[in-house]
């Protein structure tokens, strides 16, 4: 069974379908993209994953624990946690104390304060904050602030983690940056990765496999190469 | 600077505890109300001052308190009159504390304030409908005794809003300030807490409404859930500053020995110096006496 297994899920927004029957099934320790233009569905997936949105049918089973119907707190608290593409950084808590939240109440479990600055150190440094750890959340730039993210879902103790254009609206060194970062957390964490991305070179540099959305609906499926070839989406995404 | 608010409650016990000594009834009255308000504007600050949810309704608190501790005298020793306004005051919150804490903002203020009005006047309607406009207490505590009490409710929320602020609880309500759905992302369980730091907020201000009520030996619904007392707390709390534990200490203060001074003097002025005081302080002290006290002890 995949680790994280998608089954049928659909959402109705009104008289939007904005996900109908979608499968999905990522596996263990590989990083997978989620592409598709603007009001594909991508977020809303994200969304019913993490608990924030309960979807009309379907169910989403995350390392053998059913999702649906969990609140977003508890659906972290077994391990999955998502990132968001509009930031959202405790404005006015230190960077530190940003994760030292996510460490005392993403694990489901009581850490010793030893083991939460532990957390807090490690997560500061496996996205390069370390420097600016004492500064507020709200005063990083928007590249830190990606990072932040990041970090906080890391401190959770989070073994999948689902990232929403964490390189939207960075400039080329930054993003090149925060592909050494993410390649890096891949190799020496073993982290399972679900990420969309607009930035189709870099989702296509990081992805294994990824499964392409339009309106909804699957419309491909494959390796980076595949979906590079694929006549459906050079029509979705080019005309 | 940092454990002002404590040694600020202990010299307040060591100064009450000398009162009785040299001090005259009136003395301990000013006691007595000081350390009223030092409890109100801290329980208060255990859920407003953590989560940012302003809660401009704690009189309903007071005022079940204080109305459980007078259905009770007289039947039992006011200890335990005490204790069960303060059950009461939190089983209150807890029954409402879902429903009222699924709004926030500008929605959380009023709603808390429409809550208070509400109870007010549905405890006005039993009593009339019981006929009766009021009830006199008979055989309450010596004054001294009173005092004690208070003096004692004011440690204990100074020290539970402290112990709160530093804790595990404390950061996850923080998180709740900040950003209630990133605090909710990251694992903070936003509906538990809330309802807890609700409930906490609660539980002083029902013993505070049963002694205040022993006080008086006199309970008159108009004046156990009057709105004022909600308006004076956080305007206590805004003065003194939100950001630490000092803050409501140093804004009860301030503010019980300025009244105690206008009531002698000037009873008329007693409410417009409130609402003066709030708008200058909210204008150009935002972070209230703490913050102007930490800047200048940093300047120093």
């Amino acid at each position: 069974m995949a680790f994280l297994d998608i089954k049928g899920v659909s959402k109705r927004f009104g008289g939007l379908m904005a996900l109908s029957d979608v499968d999905m099934q990522v596996e263990k320790g590989e990083i997978f993209g989620l592409m598709g233009a603007n009001g594909a569905g991508k977020t809303t997936l994200f969304s019913v994953i993490a608990g924030h949105v309960a979807p009309t049918t379907g169910e989403v089973v995350f390392d053998g624990q059913r999702l649906t119907g969990l609140s977003p707190s508890r659906v972290c608290r077994l391990g999955l946690c998502r990132t968001f593409q509009i930031v959202r950084p405790f404005a006015g808590l230190s960077v530190a104390e940003n994760l030292r939240v996510a460490a005392l109440y993403g694990s489901g479990r009581k850490l010793t304060s030893t083991e939460v600055a532990a957390v807090v150190d490690d997560a500061l440094e496996a996205v390069d904050l370390t420097d600016r750890r004492d500064l507020d959340g709200g005063q990083l730039t928007l590249s830190g602030q990606k990072r932040l993210e990041i970090a906080r879902a890391l401190a959770t103790g989070a073994r999948l983690v689902m990232l929403d254009e964490v390189m939207a609206g960075l400039n080329p060194t930054e993003i090149s940056a925060m592909l050494t970062t993410l390649e890096r957390l891949r190799t020496e964490r073993g982290l399972t990765f679900v990420i969309v991305e607009h930035v189709i070179g870099a989702l296509m540099t990081l992805s294994d496999r990824i499964l392409v959305l339009d309106h909804g609906e699957r419309i491909a499926f494959g390796t980076p190469e595949e979906i590079g070839n694929h006549d459906r989406v050079a029509e979705v995404y080019f005309g | 600077m940092k454990n002002i608010g404590l040694i600020l409650g202990v010299a307040l016990a060591v100064v009450a505890a000398a009162v009785p000594a040299f001090g005259t009834p009136y003395m301990m009255g000013v006691v007595f109300q000081v350390a009223m308000w030092i409890a109100l504007a801290q329980s208060w600050s255990m859920l407003s001052a953590t989560t940012g949810y302003l809660s401009l309704g704690h009189a309903v608190f007071y005022g079940v308190g204080a109305y459980v501790c007078v259905l009770l005298t007289g039947t039992i020793p006011f200890e335990w009159a005490l204790l069960a306004g303060a059950v009461a005051a939190a089983v209150f919150a807890a029954i409402v504390g879902l429903p009222v804490l699924r709004v926030r903002g500008p929605y959380f203020v009023i709603l808390t304030y429409g809550l208070s009005e509400l109870v007010r006047h549905v405890v006005m309607r039993i009593e009339s409908a019981l006929g009766s406009f009021g009830r006199m207490i008979f055989d309450v505590p010596r004054t001294e005794v009173l005092m004690w009490w208070m003096v004692g409710l004011a440690v204990l929320a100074t020290l539970g809003a402290y112990a709160i602020r530093h804790s595990r609880f404390g950061a996850g309500l923080a998180a709740i300030r900040e950003d209630e759905v990133a605090a909710e992302t990251v694992g903070v369980p936003v509906t538990r807490l809330k309802l807890f730091a609700f409930i906490a907020s609660a539980i002083i201000p029902g013993a505070v409404g049963g002694l205040a009520l022993l006080r008086t030996s006199y309970f008159e619904p108009a004046q156990a859930f009057d709105p004022v007392i909600s308006f004076t707390i956080v305007t206590m709390a805004l003065v003194g500053g939100t950001e630490t534990v000092r803050g409501p200490i140093l804004g009860a203060l301030g503010f019980a020995l300025l009244s105690e001074l206008l009531w002698s003097s000037l009873p008329q002025l007693y409410m417009i110096v409130l609402g003066l005081t709030l708008i200058i302080f909210i204008l150009f002290v935002p972070r209230g006496l703490s913050g102007l006290f930490g800047r200048l002890g940093r300047a120093g």
